[in-house]
């Protein structure tokens, strides 16, 4: 497993954002859905290693990041895309893709190879010399993605990449997590149900901090036939099983 | 035109694209590459917001015209200025709002806490280099007093600024903190020594000297020491990396 999630949890003072979650995955997409505030982008970001938990055992890639020297080799193999991602304006695409393969200690002879194929995944290789300040969102939000996958991560993790993406690039986006979901275990946290329905082999579903679901696409949709609420079917599952999430707290 | 089939045309494209983009390193990167063991450190190096070349030229203005003003008037701006800029420049090294990229930065192999303190260092260093260019252009005017040994006493007081705007900034998380803790400090105790070795009855009337008694008292030397060594010691505490669940 590259995740193994025991109890975990995270205050912030006596704000539980993380409360007790219990969650292990092997490579595949697993999307994250969830309602503002329930706790997705607090999860993702111990699993980035950033956020230390409160209390809880968490291992990635059979690693304990509690441990200096281990997180160091997890995050040689992590991929993260932050939900605001922030950029040097006066980098090039191809400076900025460069600088974060460096930063995790890819080695230097690979990284130019590395880099470019990581552009030309995300189909920016036009603009790869063009400075990140005449980028437009989307295209800020692909070289985000580039960095991510520069290193061919074994853990992937995205908080709402399909933000600014045009409908084509979000199939195009699909495609890449079905491709690196193949080895690797990625992890997006989206509130596009869609994303999810088409290329998230698994679902788990947080509410109030706890997974109230976990399940493939099709069992959440099977939870939504009887409940009105909901455009889509797996719409529709959503909207049951937080609904019940909620009852039930 | 085809193409035999054994080819993967992606993969050919990929190496020509790497060799059309690939950036060479200047010298000053290659260097602190080698010097610090790690490529990626030394591109966070020089990434700094207060070792980018509009930063450096302001400093470099500042210091100058505080050189020019201390020559002409003999007032002793270069040892009032050094120590501030220092501290500024010091705490806008690295941190959240500083750095743009910072949250990804800290998920990154390549420990935030080295990047910090190799930017905290080499900032130290340059600022420091800076000033005494500046105060080695005023030796021999009046406000030196002709005194090799105040040209250089400031470098203390300098250390024990840019440690505690350092050690709030990191504290805080916010480089703006950290910069007018270390700026209102110095002017605090500028203005406070000052005003207490002034000759009684006459206030005033000497102000390069009272104003330079921050620096040349050599009571201050063993807290300005402390208060460096302390700092530091906050520092490094505060961004030890966490071993357990908080």
């Amino acid at each position: 497993m590259n995740i193994e999630l025991s109890d975990l949890t995270r205050k912030f003072g006596r704000t539980i954002a993380v409360d007790g979650v219990t969650l292990d995955a092997g490579p595949g997409v697993l999307g994250l859905l969830g309602p503002n505030g329930a706790g997705k982008t607090s999860l993702l970001r111990m699993l980035a290693t950033i956020l230390p938990p409160s209390s809880g055992d968490l291992r990635l890639l059979e690693r304990d990041p509690a441990r200096p020297a281990q997180r160091r080799e997890i995050r040689r193999r992590l991929g993260y895309l932050p939900q605001n991602l922030g950029y040097y304006p006066s980098f090039t695409v191809v400076e900025f893709v460069e600088y974060f393969a460096l930063l995790k200690e890819m080695p230097p002879h690979i990284v130019p190879k590395a880099v470019a194929t990581a552009i030309e995944r995300v189909e920016l290789g036009a603009k790869a010399k063009a400075k990140l300040r005449t980028l437009s969102g989307g295209m800020l939000r692909r070289v985000g993605i580039a960095q991510a996958i520069v290193n061919e991560p074994q853990l992937l993790l995205f908080d709402e990449p399909t933000a600014g993406l045009d409908p084509e690039q979000r199939v195009a986006f699909r495609a890449l997590m079905r491709y690196f979901g193949q080895t690797a275990t990625v992890i997006v946290s989206t509130h596009l149900v869609e994303d999810v329905g088409a290329a998230c082999t698994e679902v788990a579903l947080m509410s109030e901090g706890k997974i109230a679901f976990r399940g493939t696409p099709e069992e959440l949709t099977a939870r939504g036939v009887d409940h009105g609420v909901g455009d889509a079917p797996l719409e529709r599952g959503y909207s049951a099983v937080l609904a019940a999430a909620r009852s039930a707290s | 035109m085809s193409t035999p089939d054994d080819v993967d045309l992606d993969r050919v494209w990929a190496n020509v694209a790497a060799e059309v983009w690939r950036r060479q390193p200047g010298r000053v990167e290659r260097t602190a590459a080698r010097l610090l063991k790690s490529p990626g450190l030394a591109r966070a190096l020089l990434t700094t917001p207060s070792l980018l070349l509009p930063w450096l030229i302001a400093t470099v203005v500042v210091l100058g015209a505080g050189a020019l003003a201390q020559v002409a008037a003999g007032q002793p701006l270069v040892w009032l200025i050094a120590p501030s800029l220092a501290a500024v420049g010091i705490a806008y090294a690295y941190g959240p709002g500083i750095d743009p990229a910072w949250e990804l930065s800290c998920s990154m192999a390549v420990s935030d806490r080295m990047v910090l303190l190799t930017r905290a260092v080499v900032v130290f260093a340059a600022n420091a280099l800076l000033g005494l260019v500046a105060s080695a252009a005023t030796i021999g005017t009046a406000a030196s007093a002709g005194t090799v040994t105040l040209t250089f006493a400031w470098l203390l007081p300098m250390t024990a600024i840019c440690a505690l705007a350092l050690a709030v900034a990191v504290a805080a998380r916010s480089a703006s903190a950290g910069a007018g803790a270390g700026v209102a400090a110095w002017i605090i105790l500028v203005l406070a020594r000052g005003l207490a070795s002034a000759p009684s009855g006459a206030p005033g009337s000497a102000p390069g000297v009272q104003l330079t008694a921050a620096i040349t008292d050599a009571n201050l030397y063993l807290p300005y020491l402390a208060v460096a060594v302390c700092c530091a010691a906050a520092v490094i505490y505060a961004t030890r990396p966490q071993r357990g669940p908080q």
